[in-house]
C-alpha cells in the first residue's frame, strides 16, 4: 500500500459531515461553544487539543451519543434525526471507535463482527460471516476470531473493533483516542490498520495525540481548547508553525514530556 | 502494634503473626464451646427419649421414605414454579423500573419495594383465605407457589436491576452505534450481560423461595413439611422428623449453591478453552 497518496486526487467535493453553529452545555459547562466545521469525503481530520477541550463530545456529537443545545449538524446535507428508528439508521453508517474498544463481552470476535450487518441490517447469516472473516483477516485478528474479547490483547481488541465498524460500511468513521488505552507496543499495531484505512479514502475523524499518524495521514488538524475550535492548519504547519499561541503552548507541554 | 485500627482495618487487612495467634486462639475457644452446648442439648434429648427406637425406628421402612420422597416432590415442583413466576414478575418489575417513563418507572419502584417489605405469610394467606372468595380456584401448588413468587419477586427485580447497572456504560453506546434501536441493545446487548453477572445472587434468592415453600402446609399442598408434619402425627416423633427435613432441606440448598457455582463459570464471559 502506497502511504504517499495524494489527496488532492480524491473526489473531496461531497461534504459528508457539516457543523453548524454548534453550542453543547452540561449544565453550567459549556462544552462546545460555536463550533463549525466540514469534512468532504475522503478527508481525515485530526481532532487535538488539552483534556477537557471537548474533544470527545464534539465526536459523540456527530452520531448524536451526546445531543446538542443549538447549531445544526448535517450528514451528507441532511439533518440529523432527533431519535429513533432514523436515527438508529444513521449511526449505523456512522462507525466509532473507542478508546474503550467496548466489544460486546459476551460475544466471540466474530460474533461482533457479525451482528451488525445480520441484526440490524438484516443481511443474510452466511454471507456476512464469510466478510467477516475477510475483515478480520484484514486487521490482523482471523486467527483470533471465535475467541471472546477478554482473551485478546488490547490492539487485538482494539483491530477488531475497527473491523466492527467496517463490516456496516460506514460512510464515515470516528475514533475517540483509539490507542490511548494501549501499551506501546500495541499503539503502532492499530495506528497502521487506521492507516491503511485512511488511504484507501475512508472519511475519518480522529482525536489523538499521535504525532506522527497526523502527519502521515491528515488532511487537517483541528486544534480545540475550553469548547472551542482556536485552529485549522494542516499537520505541516500545525506541529512546526503553529498560528495561535494556545496552540504553541499545548505543542510546548506536550513535547516536554 | 499500631492503636486506632479500625474495623474496617481489622476485617481487610492481612492479619499479623500477633493478631493470628489470637484468632485461632479465639476460634478453638468458641469451637470448644459450641461443642459443649451440642452435648447439653444431646444429653437433654437422651433424657428424654428422644433416641428411643421408636423414634428412629421407621425411617427403616421403604413406605416412610417413598412417602418422604413425595414430599420432596412437591417441594421441588413448588420451588420450580414459584423460581420460574418470581423471575417472570421480578423482569418485569424491573423493566417498569428502569424505563424512562416516569409513571411507570414509579409503578415499578413501588411494587418492588412494597413485595420487598411484606411478609411472605401475608400473601400466603391472602391467596388462601381471600382470592377463593373472589371466585377464584386456584389449583393448590399455585396457592403457595404464586404467593411466595411474588414475595421474592421484588428481590428478584433488585438483583436484576444491580445486574444491568453493572454492565458498562461503553457496551450500550458501541450498540448504537452500530444502528441498534434502545429495545435491541436492551435484549441483546445488555441484558444477557447483567444475567451473566447476578447468577449466583440468584440462586441465593432461589434458596429463599425454596425454605418459603414451607408454607405449603398451611394450604394443604402436600411438600416435604407438610408430609413430615404427617409423619409427626403418625409416630408422634417430633425429633426425628424435623432433624430429617432439616438435613433434607440442608442438601437441596447445598446442590443448589454448587449448580450457581458451575453456572456462574460456564456462564463467564470467557468460555472454557476446548468448548
Ligand atoms: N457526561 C458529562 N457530564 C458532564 N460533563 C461532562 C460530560 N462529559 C464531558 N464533560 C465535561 O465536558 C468537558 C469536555 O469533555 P470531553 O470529554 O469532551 O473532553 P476531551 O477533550 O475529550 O478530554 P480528554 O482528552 O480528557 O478525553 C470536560 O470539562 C468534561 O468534564
Ligand atoms: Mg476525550
Amino acid at each position: 500500500m502506497n502511504s504517499e497518496v495524494n489527496v488532492t486526487e480524491k473526489d473531496s467535493d461531497k461534504t459528508i459531515v457539516e457543523l453548524k453553529h454548534v453550542e453543547k452545555y452540561y449544565g453550567e459547562l459549556h462544552a462546545l461553544k460555536d463550533i463549525n466545521l466540514q469534512v468532504k469525503k475522503g478527508e481525515v481530520v485530526v481532532l487535538i487539543g488539552p483534556s477537557g477541550s471537548g474533544k470527545s463530545t464534539l465526536c459523540r456529537t456527530i452520531n448524536r451519543l451526546e445531543s446538542i443545545n443549538s447549531g445544526e449538524i448535517l450528514i451528507e446535507g441532511k439533518k440529523l434525526p432527533e431519535g429513533g428508528a432514523e436515527l438508529a439508521g444513521l449511526r449505523a453508517e456512522i462507525g466509532m471507535v473507542f478508546q474503550s474498544f467496548n466489544l460486546f463481552a459476551h460475544k466471540s470476535i466474530l460474533d461482533n463482527v457479525c451482528m451488525g450487518p445480520v441484526d440490524v441490517l438484516h443481511r443474510p447469516k452466511e454471507e456476512v460471516k464469510k466478510e467477516a472473516m475477510e475483515l478480520l483477516k484484514r486487521v490482523g485478528v482471523d486467527s483470533q476470531a471465535q475467541k471472546m474479547p477478554a482473551q485478546l490483547s488490547g490492539g487485538q481488541q482494539q483491530r477488531a473493533a475497527i473491523a466492527r465498524s467496517l463490516a456496516m460500511h460506514p460512510k464515515v468513521m470516528l475514533f475517540d483516542e483509539p490507542t490511548s488505552a494501549l501499551d506501546p507496543e500495541m499503539i503502532q499495531e492499530v495506528l497502521d490498520v487506521m492507516i491503511e484505512l485512511a488511504n484507501e479514502g475512508m472519511t475519518m475523524i480522529v482525536v489523538t495525540h499521535e504525532m506522527n499518524f497526523a502527519r502521515r495521514v491528515a488532511n487537517r488538524v483541528v486544534f480545540m481548547a475550553d469548547g472551542a475550535i482556536v485552529e485549522e492548519n494542516t499537520p505541516e504547519e500545525f506541529f512546526t508553525a503553529p498560528k495561535s499561541e494556545r496552540a504553541k503552548e499545548f505543542l510546548e507541554s506536550i513535547n516536554r514530556h | 502494634m499500631n492503636e486506632q485500627r479500625t474495623v474496617r482495618d481489622a476485617l481487610y487487612e492481612q492479619p499479623d503473626a500477633g493478631t493470628r495467634k489470637k484468632i485461632t486462639l479465639v476460634t478453638v475457644v468458641s469451637l470448644f464451646a459450641i461443642a459443649v452446648f451440642m452435648l447439653y442439648i444431646l444429653k437433654l434429648f437422651k433424657d428424654n427419649g428422644q433416641f428411643d427406637e421408636k423414634y428412629w425406628s421407621f425411617f427403616m421402612r421403604l413406605t416412610t421414605w417413598k412417602f418422604i420422597g413425595e414430599g420432596l416432590l412437591g417441594t421441588v415442583e413448588a420451588s420450580l414454579l414459584a423460581g420460574v413466576l418470581a423471575l417472570l414478575i421480578g423482569f418485569v418489575f424491573m423493566v417498569m423500573r428502569i424505563s424512562f417513563y416516569k409513571p411507570l418507572n414509579m409503578a415499578g419502584t413501588a411494587l418492588t419495594e412494597f413485595t420487598r417489605g411484606v411478609p411472605t405469610l401475608l400473601f400466603i394467606y391472602f391467596f388462601f383465605l381471600y382470592v377463593p372468595k373472589m371466585g377464584i380456584n386456584l389449583p393448590s401448588i399455585w396457592r403457595v407457589s404464586l404467593p411466595v413468587a411474588i414475595s421474592a419477586s421484588g428481590m428478584v427485580a433488585e438483583v436484576l436491576r444491580s445486574g444491568v447497572n453493572a454492565v458498562p456504560k461503553g457496551q450500550r453506546e458501541a450498540a448504537l452505534s452500530i444502528g441498534m434501536r434502545e429495545t435491541m441493545v436492551f435484549t441483546k446487548i445488555i441484558f444477557p450481560q447483567a444475567i451473566r453477572y447476578v447468577i449466583p445472587a440468584l440462586v441465593s434468592d432461589l434458596v429463599i423461595v425454596v425454605k418459603d415453600t414451607t408454607f405449603s402446609y398451611i394450604v394443604n399442598f402436600p411438600d416435604l413439611m407438610q408430609n413430615a408434619k404427617v409423619l409427626i402425627s403418625n409416630y408422634d416423633a417430633l425429633l426425628s422428623v424435623y432433624l430429617m427435613a432439616a438435613v433434607i432441606y440442608v442438601l437441596i440448598n447445598y446442590l443448589l449453591n454448587k449448580v450457581s457455582v458451575t453456572l456462574a463459570k460456564r456462564g463467564g464471559m470467557v468460555p472454557v478453552v476446548g468448548r
